[in-house]
C-alpha cells in the first residue's frame, strides 16, 4: 500500500513537471483571450443599446466587433483552455509524462498568432461571415497546423500510457481531440475552399457550429466533471456502469443534431426534422450523465462549500443540462417558431460556451495551476469573487435573456407590432446583458490578477508554497468493498 | 473500454456517419439543383447577380450585416415573417443557388433581408429605391427612427459643394440629417455595391413545383378537434 | 475532507489517487448494480427511456421529413407520393403582374392611371372591364388613333405585341388588368387569345377604335 502510494505521488509530481510550461503557457494565454473576448463582447453589447458607441470607424462597427468577440472567446479561450486542460488531464491519467513540451510551445505560438491574425482580419473586413468560421481563409492552416501538433501531443500521451484502464474522461479527450480537426477542416473546405452551392453552405456552417459545441467543448467539460468528481470527494461516480452507454449514445445522436438550427430555414425539411429527433434521443444520455453526476454529488453538499472546484463543477453541471434542455426545448418546432432568431438562441450557445464548458475550466484551472507550480492562490477574496461573479453571472444573464428571448420572439410574430418598437422594448434587455457580461468581467479580472500571483516567476515572492499530501485510493463505495483493488 | 482501437473507430465512425448522412445525403440531393426556366415566359429563375451585385455581396460579408439580418422567409404558417410583409412567400432552397456565400443568418436584432429588393413596393423607381437605402446606410434614423442600427457614414464621401458640379446622387437628406451647408453626401463604390445588392434581393417568381409540394395539407384534424 | 477549510481556496488537496480512480472505475464498469430486491430499477428504467426515445424520434422522423423530398421545406405539406401532388396552379393575375409591369406599365404605368392626355388609364377603363374580344385585338394587333376612354380623347397610338408575348402571357396580363386596382371584369382565358388570334389571321395594320367598336355589338 504505501509503496503503490509513493510510487504514484512520484509519478504525479514527474508528469505535473513535465506539463508545467505547455500548460501555462495555453492558461495565461487562454486567459489574455478571455479578457480581450470579453471586452469586445462588453463593446457589442452596448452597441446594442447604444448604437452611435463606436461606430464612426469601420473596425469597431458591431457587424464586426459581434463576431470577433465571439471569435476571441472560442479559438481563443476556449480552444487555449482546453489545450492546457486537456493535455494535462491526458498525461495525468495516461500515467506518462509530456514528452518534449518545447513543441508544445511553438505549437501554442503558432496558434495564438493564427487566432489574433484571424481577429484582425474580421475586425478589418475580412470576414467570411460563416457562424465561428468567419476568420479569414488565410488563418485556416496556421490554425491547422498549430491544432495538428497539439492534438498529436494528446493522443500520442493516451497511446503510450502506463495504464491498464481507461477511464472516461479520457473517451471525452481522445474523441474530441478527433472530432475539432475533422469538423474545422470539413467546415473550412465545404465552405471556403470549394464551396457547395446554395443552402447546402447554411446546412454545412449548422453542422460544424453544432459540432463545435457538442463535440468539442461539451466533451472536455464533462471529462473534467468526470475526472474532479471523484478526485476532489474521493468517492466513485454513482452509477458507473451507465458512463459508455452516455458517452457513445451523446456522441452519436450529437453529431446528428445539427440540423436543429434550421428549423424553418429554405432547407430541406428532413434535415431540421433529423436534427430534431437526435435532439430528442440525447434525453438518453442526459439523463445518464446527471445521474452520474449528482449521484456522485449527492450527499456531499458540505464539498460545494469547501471546494472551489466543485464549485464550478457544478456550476458546469447545470449549465450543461439547461443547455441540454434548451437545445431538446429549440427544437420543438412551435418553441422555435417564437424564439428562433431571438436572444433566446444566443442564449443557448453561451450557456453551453460559457455556463457549461469555460466554468469547467476554471475550476480544472483552480485544481491544475497550485499543483504545476506549488503555489498557492495568493488572495483568496479574488477567488470568492471570481466564483460569486461567475454564479450571479449565470443565473441573471439565463434568467433574463431566456424571458428577453421569449418576449422578443412573441413580437416578432405578431405582425402588428412595428419593428421599432421591438428595439425600443428590448433596449432594456440589451442593457441588462451589458451589465451581467460587465460582472463576469470583473470576476475574470480577479482570475488574472490571481494567474499572475501564482504563475510569473517574477511576482512569486508574496505567494505562499502549498504542501500537497499524498492522496488516498478510492475506495468502492459501501457494499463492495470487500472487493477491494486490484 | 480498454481497447484504443476500438476507442478511435467509434469516435470515427461518429463523425464519418453524420458527415454522410448528413452532408452527403443533402449535397446528392441538392448540389446540382438547377435554374428554372419558365414555360410561357421562358426565363431562368432565379436571375444571376449582376456583377456590381456580387462586389456588393462581398461588402455585406465584410460588414457582417449578417450579425443582425436573416435572409430567410419562414413559410405561412410557421412565424409572422409572410404577416410582416418579408417576402410574398416561403423562401425556396432554388432561390440560393445564385449566391456565391449564402448568409440566412441567425438573429433577428433587425429585420429579414430577403426581399428588401421591393420593400417599398412596385411603384418606387430604382432611384427612389437607392436613395432609401443610402439614406438608411448613411443615417438610419432618417428612414427607421428608433432603430438600433448603425450609421454608416463611412461608406460615403462628404464633400463641399464649392468649385465642381454637383454630383448626380448626393443624398438627398433633411433637417438634423442633411450635411453643413455647401456640402454633399456622396456614396463611395463600396456603399454603391452594396446597395446594388440589396436592391437584387428579391425572391418574387414563384417556382410552380415548390409551390404544389410545400402547399399545406387540408388539415381534417383541426375541423375534427 | 479533501480540503481543508482553513486554507480559504487557495489550493485544494486531492480526494483519491489518479490510479485508484481509474482501478475502481474499471471494476464499476463491468459491475452491474446489487440487485436488491430480485432487480434494480435503475437499468430498467434507462432501457425505458432509450426504447421509448428511439421510438418516438422514429416516428417524429418519419412524419415530419415528407419522403426525405428534397424541395419540401413546409412540415405540414401534402405527405401524397410526387406524382399524386397536383400542381397548383399560380393564379394568372398573378402571373399576369410580371408581364404587365415589364411591359405594359411603361405606358400605363405601375399604378394603371396611365399618363393623362398621353396615354390612357387602365383602372376604372371601360374600356379594359368591357368586352375581352375588343381589348385582345388591341394588344395582339395594336392600336392607331383617337379614343376615348373615361370620357376623355387620347390620340397616340400602340404597338402590336402580338409576335412579342405568347397567348398564356396576354391573357394574364389581361386577366391582371381587369382584376386590379378595383377592376373587376372575369378572367381572360389563354384559347380566347389563341381564337381570336387564328380568326383575325395574318394582319399588320393596327386596329382603330371604331373598328373595335364594331365587335361584339
Amino acid at each position: 500500500m504505501n509503496s503503490t502510494d509513493k510510487n504514484s505521488r512520484a509519478e504525479q509530481i514527474e508528469i505535473d513537471a513535465s506539463a508545467k510550461w505547455p500548460v501555462l503557457i495555453f492558461f495565461g494565454s487562454a486567459i489574455m483571450w478571455l479578457l480581450l473576448g470579453g471586452a469586445l463582447q462588453l463593446i457589442a453589447s452596448i452597441q446594442l443599446h447604444t448604437p452611435d458607441f463606436l461606430s464612426a470607424c469601420a473596425w469597431t462597427t458591431y457587424g464586426r466587433v459581434a463576431p470577433a468577440a465571439q471569435n476571441a472567446l472560442i479559438y481563443g479561450w476556449g480552444m487555449n483552455a482546453a489545450f492546457a486542460f486537456g493535455l494535462w488531464l491526458m498525461a495525468r491519467l495516461s500515467a506518462t509524462t509530456l514528452r518534449h513540451g518545447g513543441w508544445l510551445f511553438v505549437a501554442a505560438k503558432f496558434w495564438n498568432v493564427g487566432v489574433a491574425l484571424g481577429i484582425a482580419g474580421i475586425l478589418g473586413g475580412y470576414s467570411t461571415s460563416f457562424e465561428l468560421l468567419e476568420m479569414p481563409r488565410y488563418v485556416t492552416l496556421i490554425l491547422l497546423v498549430a491544432y495538428a501538433m497539439i492534438g498529436v501531443w494528446g493522443v500520442t500521451t493516451f497511446s503510450i500510457r502506463n495504464t491498464e484502464n481507461v477511464y472516461a474522461s479520457q473517451w471525452y479527450l481522445f474523441g474530441a481531440a478527433f472530432w475539432f480537426p475533422w469538423l474545422y477542416a470539413i467546415g473550412q473546405i465545404m465552405l471556403l475552399k470549394a464551396p457547395v452551392r446554395g443552402v447546402l453552405q447554411p446546412v454545412v456552417n449548422a453542422w460544424f457550429v453544432h459540432g463545435l459545441y457538442g463535440l468539442w467543448f461539451v466533451p472536455i467539460a464533462l471529462a473534467s466533471a468526470y475526472y474532479f468528481l471523484p478526485k476532489i470527494l474521493g468517492k466513485p461516480i454513482a452509477n458507473y456502469y451507465l458512463a459508455p452507454l452516455a458517452f457513445w449514445w451523446l456522441v452519436g445522436a450529437t453529431a446528428f443534431a445539427g440540423g436543429s438550427r434550421l428549423i424553418g430555414a429554405p432547407v430541406p425539411i428532413w434535415i431540421s426534422t433529423l436534427g430534431g429527433a437526435a435532439n430528442f434521443l440525447l434525453v438518453v444520455p442526459v439523463v445518464v450523465i446527471a445521474l452520474n453526476f449528482f449521484g456522485t454529488l449527492a450527499g456531499n453538499i458540505a464539498a460545494i462549500g469547501s471546494s472551489i472546484t466543485i464549485r464550478f463543477t457544478l456550476i458546469s453541471m447545470i449549465g450543461f443540462v439547461l443547455a441540454s434542455v434548451l437545445n431538446f426545448a429549440l427544437s420543438i418546432r412551435g418553441f422555435a417558431q417564437i424564439v428562433q432568431f431571438t436572444l433566446l438562441t444566443d442564449l443557448r450557445d453561451w450557456l453551453i460556451f460559457y455556463g457549461c464548458f469555460s466554468t469547467a475550466m476554471f475550476g480544472a484551472a483552480y485544481f491544475i495551476l497550485p499543483r504545476l507550480t506549488g503555489l498557492q492562490w495568493r488572495s483568496s477574496a479574488l477567488v470568492t469573487a471570481h466564483v460569486g461573479t461567475a454564479v450571479l453571472g449565470v443565473l441573471l444573464l439565463t434568467v433574463g435573456l431566456a424571458y428577453a428571448g421569449w418576449t422578443q420572439g412573441k413580437m416578432l410574430n405578431d405582425a402588428a407590432i412595428p419593428f421599432g418598437d421591438i428595439t425600443k422594448a428590448m433596449t432594456f434587455w440589451f442593457t441588462f446583458r451589458s451589465v451581467g457580461l460587465g460582472l463576469l468581467l470583473i470576476g475574470h479580472v480577479a482570475f488574472l490578477i490571481n494567474f499572475i500571483w501564482i504563475a510569473c516567476p517574477i511576482n512569486s515572492r508574496g505567494t505562499p508554497s502549498a504542501q500537497f499530501s499524498n492522496p488516498p485510493d478510492l475506495k468502492l463505495s459501501n457494499e463492495s468493498v470487500t472487493e477491494g483493488h486490484a | 473500454m480498454k481497447n484504443g482501437l476500438a476507442l478511435f473507430l467509434g469516435v470515427f465512425a461518429t463523425l464519418a456517419l453524420s458527415w454522410a448522412g448528413l452532408l452527403l445525403t443533402a449535397h446528392k440531393q441538392l448540389g446540382s439543383l438547377s435554374q428554372f426556366k419558365d414555360p410561357v415566359e421562358e426565363t431562368l429563375n432565379p436571375l444571376p447577380l449582376s456583377g456590381l451585385a456580387d462586389q456588393g455581396r462581398l461588402v455585406y460579408q465584410d460588414l457582417g450585416c449578417v450579425s443582425c439580418h436573416t435572409q430567410q422567409v419562414r413559410h405561412e404558417g410557421f412565424g409572422a415573417d409572410i404577416e410582416r410583409k418579408w417576402g410574398q412567400r416561403a423562401s425556396y432552397a432554388r432561390d440560393y443557388i445564385r449566391e456565391k456565400t449564402v448568409l440566412i443568418g441567425h438573429s433577428r436584432l433587425g429585420p429579414d433581408l430577403r426581399n428588401v429588393g421591393v420593400r417599398l413596393g412596385d411603384t418606387a423607381s430604382r432611384d427612389e429605391y437607392a436613395e432609401w437605402f443610402y439614406s438608411l446606410l448613411y443615417a438610419p434614423q432618417s428612414k427607421a427612427a428608433g432603430t438600433n442600427m448603425p450609421s454608416y457614414a463611412f461608406l460615403f464621401d462628404v464633400h463641399p459643394t464649392a468649385g465642381r458640379q454637383a454630383s448626380y446622387d448626393a443624398l438627398k437628406l433633411t433637417s438634423k440629417f442633411a450635411p453643413p451647408a455647401g456640402y454633399e453626401v456622396v456614396p463611395t463604390a463600396r456603399a454603391r455595391a452594396l446597395v446594388a445588392y440589396l436592391q437584387s434581393l428579391k425572391d418574387t417568381y414563384d417556382y410552380p413545383t415548390e409551390r404544389s409540394l410545400n402547399t399545406p395539407a387540408e388539415i381534417s384534424k383541426e375541423g375534427a378537434h | 475532507m479533501s480540503s481543508s477549510p482553513d486554507n480559504n481556496y487557495r489550493f485544494e488537496q486531492a480526494g483519491a489517487s489518479d490510479d485508484s480512480i481509474q482501478q475502481v472505475h474499471a471494476q464499476l464498469q463491468k459491475q452491474k448494480p446489487d440487485k436488491k430486491n430480485g432487480y434494480s430499477f435503475l437499468p430498467l428504467g434507462v432501457l425505458g427511456l432509450m426504447c421509448s426515445s428511439v421510438f418516438f424520434g422514429s416516428i417524429y422522423l418519419a412524419h415530419y421529413s415528407v419522403r426525405f423530398d428534397p424541395l419540401v421545406v413546409n412540415e405540414s405539406a401534402k405527405r401524397e407520393k410526387p406524382g399524386a401532388v397536383v400542381v397548383t396552379a399560380v393564379p394568372p393575375a398573378v402571373l399576369g403582374k410580371k408581364v404587365f409591369t415589364t411591359i405594359c406599365a411603361a405606358c400605363h404605368q405601375v399604378t394603371g392611371l396611365g399618363v393623362p392626355g398621353i396615354y390612357p388609364p387602365l383602372a376604372g377603363s371601360e374600356w379594359a372591364q368591357g368586352n375581352e374580344e375588343r381589348i385582345i385585338r388591341i394588344v395582339l394587333h395594336g392600336l392607331n388613333g383617337p379614343i376615348t376612354v373615361e370620357g376623355k380623347d387620347y390620340t397616340n397610338a400602340m404597338a402590336s405585341l402580338g409576335t412579342v408575348l405568347k397567348d398564356e402571357q396576354i391573357a394574364n396580363a389581361l386577366t391582371y388588368v381587369r382584376q386590379e386596382w378595383g377592376n373587376k371584369a372575369p378572367e381572360v382565358k389563354a384559347e380566347t387569345v389563341a381564337r381570336i388570334r387564328a380568326e383575325v389571321g395574318p394582319r399588320t395594320a393596327p386596329w382603330t377604335s371604331a373598328e373595335l367598336l364594331k365587335i361584339g355589338q
